[in-house]
């Protein structure tokens, strides 16, 4: 299977803080690909730096063939990003706020795309209403829409579920299967183990910012081994480390 | 949270180069003075106090949403009225003097200071400097207050504003008019400054006491209750914008400007009142000026105070909406522009008519290029110096003192040459070359800094 994302010795250091620490790690392209960690171990400095929203400090990635670091705006038009604090702007309306993503996009039939969503997350009641307004589970519910609107071929999503109630989890979590069964390809980032554990095809342990493991699901559940012990006992190990 | 933002020692340095202007401008007083009397360079002064209390005020009005927006869900003292036993009112009271003690050491003190330290090399008495202190620290207060007290009317009723405003600018019209007094004359910091008495300082500080105390009686908070369902404006503005290059980030721009209130509310409280109480102060100046003089120095005031409308469209964005979209900054930039190209219409207009209303109406034309090419030029330098984030990085000392000095050498030019001969204001318009180059400069500048909001 083709490689949609490579990172080879991705680093990102602030002054002394070293972020993500020499990262190596492929996804392929279908999968459904969880970057598992505790806070603050580096998960959204990563889809941060492979979205090129911010510069690695060292090492190479690769988007769908695009350099993150020459053509950060290249792969943020192919991909979808659903940021980890959803921040839609302030006085647009909900739909406003669709239509000015689809019009940065270029995107053909917005309204039926915008009008499929609004039903589907089931906020069609909120769509004329600002976003400083809505409340955070919409506000989760727009950024959601505004990442696959263009249905891209990889989608990075920091923190999925974070902002849903159990129903909208469930819906999300089954769109997110079957868009990858088309296959498209999902990175997540989350620290819901059992969500990784049940929708992830493969997924990645990241710890103060060192990849402490990546690997499929399927190989450690085959092992009888469920994915939050193995994380637990893994980033248990770190610490001591 | 200034030195947060970019480091603690540009941030200490700011004030100490506030000083430095004011002490070494202080040395030029006995030659500005042989060609201006004392009492009109005063008047200049405490003008421009009453300004910086303007802006310092226009900005705490917004702060709050701006705050928001910037670092989305980080609060300011505003919001504490949600979460601890604080009443609004308390805490607006707390929020204006903090702002008052904050921007009297970053500004006022520094300024006197330098002034103080310098009078004894100038032959001006020590209380005479002192005296300085204290007017223009009222002069700045009376800006502050005046703009906290207006936008109090303004949030209770609009219609109030305007009315209030049309009473005071009928006042201030018959003073002139009819009685032939310039109301300026009697600005109490000046009265102060010009013939010290218990009264007059009295008097300020009543006056001031009652537009404060009035301010915090008549807030009323933001009622978060109400949620409006608005129709869709965003695609049918988009379509009438087309004949911009990129219509889709000046319809939202424009949509945020509109919703926001700030469109009205900057426009009022940043541009036209604190322009039309300068254009009194400067008319005491006319006698000083050569013929026309008045006229493009306003003009020339008027563009670098239009140049803050790139402010304007920057203060309420952050980078989050744009951080998931194929948006380089560049084309951010660019987008700003397009909407602060639209929003001159206001200084033109302005201009115009100030031009046509004082009899100089052939000379309108002139003053309005002037007026756009120093709009243009102090905007294009704040693209370059600091992108999208000019709010924050005006108080970077090396910003703030690359911006003045080039700011004022234009300036200097090109009143001096409005001033040999009106006509040759057209001779600005060269002033858009080095705009669109700092543009230029700016957007690679910034198109390789990583965005960390702004």
């Amino acid at each position: 299977m083709t490689m949609i994302l490579q990172a080879h010795d991705l680093s990102k250091e602030y002054g002394d803080v070293k972020a993500v620490d020499h990262v190596t790690l492929g996804v392929r392209e279908g999968s459904l690909f969880g970057l598992l960690g505790p806070n603050g171990s580096g998960k959204t400095t990563m889809i941060k730096m492979l979205t090129g929203q911010i510069r690695p400090t060292g090492g190479s990635a690769t988007v769908l063939d695009l350099d993150v670091i020459r053509d950060p705006v290249g792969v943020r038009e192919k991909v979808g990003i659903i940021p980890e604090q959803e921040t839609p702007p302030s006085f647009l309306t909900a739909i406003e706020y669709l239509a000015f993503v689809g019009a940065i996009r270029k995107i053909p039939d917005l309204e039926e795309k915008a009008d499929w969503w609004f039903d589907f997350l089931e906020f069609r009641d909120k769509k004329n209403v600002l976003c400083k307004d809505l409340s955070r589970g919409t506000r989760q519910k727009l950024m959601f829409a505004q990442a696959f609107l263009h249905e891209p071929a990889l989608a990075l999503i920091d923190e999925p579920l974070i902002n849903f109630d159990p129903i909208m989890q469930d819906v999300v979590k089954e769109y997110c299967v079957e868009y990858a069964k088309k296959g498209n390809t999902i990175f997540i980032s989350t620290h819901i183990l059992e969500v990784a554990e049940d929708i992830c095809s493969e997924f990645a342990i990241l710890h103060k910012g060192k990849l402490m493991h990546t690997g499929p699901v399927a190989e450690l559940t085959g092992r009888g081994e469920h994915l939050p012990q193995f994380f637990l006992s893994l980033v248990l190990k770190g610490n001591h480390v | 949270m200034h030195s947060t933002m970019f480091g603690s020692i540009s941030f200490t340095l700011f004030p100490i180069m506030i000083f430095g202007i004011a002490f070494m401008g202080a040395f030029l007083l006995p030659l500005v003075r042989s060609s201006m009397p004392a009492g009109n360079l005063a008047l200049i002064v405490h003008a421009s106090f009453l300004l910086l209390g303007f802006m310092v005020g226009a900005f705490g009005l917004l702060g709050n949403e701006v705050m928001n927006r910037r670092f989305g869900q980080a609060s300011l003292l505003a919001y504490s009225a949600r979460s601890l036993p604080l009443s609004e009112a308390h805490i607006f009271f707390v929020f204006v003097v903090k702002d008052i003690v904050y921007y009297f050491f970053l500004w006022v003190f520094p300024f006197c200071f330098g002034y103080i330290l310098a009078s004894p090399f100038i032959g001006v008495p020590l209380a005479g400097s002192l005296l300085l202190l204290l007017s223009l620290t009222l002069a700045f207060l009376y800006g502050l207050c005046t703009v906290f007290f207006l936008s109090a009317i303004y949030a209770r009723s609009r219609a109030l504003l305007y009315l209030a405003l049309l009473l005071l600018s009928i006042a201030w019209g018959s003073a002139v008019a009819f009685l032939s007094i310039n109301p300026a004359y009697f600005f109490p910091p000046m009265l102060l400054f010009s013939a010290f008495s218990w009264t007059n300082l009295l008097l300020s500080i009543v006056i001031l006491s009652a537009l404060f105390v009035l301010a915090v009686f008549l807030f009323s908070p933001e009622q978060t209750g109400s949620i409006k369902e608005l129709r869709n404006t965003f695609a049918p503005l988009a379509r009438r914008l087309t004949f911009l290059p990129d219509p889709s980030l000046a319809a939202k721009d424009l949509i945020d400007l509109y919703r926001s209130g700030s469109a009205i509310g900057q426009t009022l409280f940043s541009f036209l009142i604190p322009l039309a109480v300068i254009w009194f102060f400067l008319s005491l100046l006319g006698p000083f000026l050569p013929p026309h003089g008045l006229l493009f120095l306003f003009a020339t005031i008027t563009g670098v105070i239009a140049s803050t409308m790139y402010t304007w469209v920057t203060m309420f964005d952050s980078f989050g909406p744009y951080a998931c979209l194929p948006v380089p900054v560049s084309r951010i930039i660019s987008g700003k522009l397009m909407t602060f190209t639209l929003l001159q219409a206001v200084p033109v207009l302005f201009v115009a008519s100030v031009g046509i209303l004082s009899g100089e109406t052939l000379y309108a034309i002139p003053a309005v290029v002037l007026c756009l090419a120093v709009s243009y030029y102090a905007a294009g330098i704040m693209v370059w110096l600091t992108g999208l984030s000019p709010n924050v990085l005006v108080y970077d000392v090396k910003v703030m003192a690359i911006y003045l000095v080039l700011l004022g050498v234009a300036l200097t030019i090109f009143s001096s040459l409005a001033f040999a001969n009106p006509l040759y204001s057209f001779a600005s318009v060269i002033l858009f070359v080095p705009a669109w180059l700092f543009i230029q400069k700016g957007k690679v500048r910034w198109d390789a800094v990583e965005p960390s909001g702004f």
